[in-house]
């Protein structure tokens, strides 16, 4: 009797552990998660009756092709009646189906085969276009700049201007013991060597 | 009053050796990194992963996601695991899809490497019926996609 109620008791303080909380979705013994209806249109409203069949990149139900991760967490289309029957069709030989089937499952469950993924868009027309487009309006806003804005340069940046000014600091021995009067040979009336 | 001096010395020295060697076993444990797992072992281990009779698509998935992740091309036997984990899961389009992940590890060496990785799983290719992606004629770009931000 005693016996007995001591098994009762410690069944009972068993059960506390047993209302852990369990938020990861439930994995059924094949491939799909099993969420229920409700809660599955609530989280991916936009996911229709597309198998969630893995992680994928983030652990969201989300399509997405990458080099880097090749399988997503869900199928790409949805499981209309065609390829349900080819789902079917799957689980025999697979040498005893045609290319065009074999096709046709690899585009229900992904977008785009590595190659697509990989070819080129031709993208780079369009960012030449733009560095073009930037180069040829900052030239452009340096051409008014100089047109409208800049005012004249002064007089005094002409070469004649500037010849006759050293011309002029010489003859008044401008910088006699090291400046520019000192590499002047007044008696040859020449640049000293 | 030494006594007690020496006395407080003697605990401290033995507070000082008991941390020095506390902090020695750090410093030791800190150093390793752990067994440093050989090549042999890691792919023995995705070979048992793969070859797993009760693993689903989820691991499956998971598995090759990582690989795909990681610096080398795995070997023959990893991938021939791994198809067979498709044909027992029951998913063709993912054994293809398994084949050009490898195809795109190769990287710029794919004319080097793949013809020996095909040449190696060519039997098993041939036992299961899948096709490589080029006998898919998934070799080439064959449809294109619409920009989803000009849609």
């Amino acid at each position: 009797m005693a016996s007995r109620q001591l098994v009762r008791v410690a069944a009972q303080s068993v059960k506390i552990p047993q209302r852990a909380i369990c938020t990861s979705a439930v994995r059924s013994s094949d491939h799909d998660v099993v969420l229920d209806p409700k809660t599955r249109d609530r989280i991916y409203p936009k996911l229709g009756n597309r198998d969630i069949v893995g992680f994928g990149l983030n652990g969201m139900a989300s399509y997405i092709d990458s080099t880097d991760f090749p399988c997503p967490a869900i199928r790409f289309k949805e499981n209309t009646p065609d390829v349900l029957a080819l789902r079917e069709k799957e689980k025999q030989e697979w040498s005893s189906m045609t290319l065009e089937e074999k096709r046709e499952l690899y585009r229900a469950s992904f977008c785009q085969t590595f190659a697509e993924m990989k070819a080129p868009k031709g993208e780079w027309k369009s960012i030449l276009a733009c560095v073009i487009m930037g180069l040829c309006m900052s030239g452009g806003l340096l051409l008014w700049m100089k047109w409208s804005v800049y005012p004249e340069l002064p007089r005094t940046i002409t070469r004649e201007w500037q010849e006759k000014e050293v011309r002029r600091m010489v003859d008044l021995g401008s910088g006699a013991i090291t400046g520019v009067s000192s590499k002047w040979d007044y008696e040859k009336g020449q640049w000293k060597n | 009053m030494f006594r007690i001096a020496q006395r407080v010395g003697s605990t401290v020295q033995c507070v000082v050796r008991n941390n020095i060697q506390k902090s020695s076993a750090a410093v030791f444990v800190r150093h390793s990194h752990g067994k440093q797992e050989s090549d042999e072992d890691f792919d023995n281990r995705y070979e048992a992963y793969f070859n797993r009779p009760d693993i689903d698509g989820w691991e499956l998935r998971k598995a090759m996601n990582d690989l795909q992740g990681m610096d080398m091309v795995p070997e023959p036997r990893i991938i021939i695991a791994a198809l067979k984990a498709c044909r027992k899961l029951n998913d063709f389009a993912l054994a293809v899809r398994y084949l050009e992940a490898v195809q795109e590890k190769c990287g710029s060496r794919k004319n080097e490497i793949w013809p020996y990785l095909e040449q190696e799983i060519r039997p098993t290719l041939d036992s299961l019926g899948i096709l490589t992606p080029e006998e898919m004629g998934y070799g080439k770009p064959e449809l294109a996609i619409q920009d989803v931000y000009s849609m």
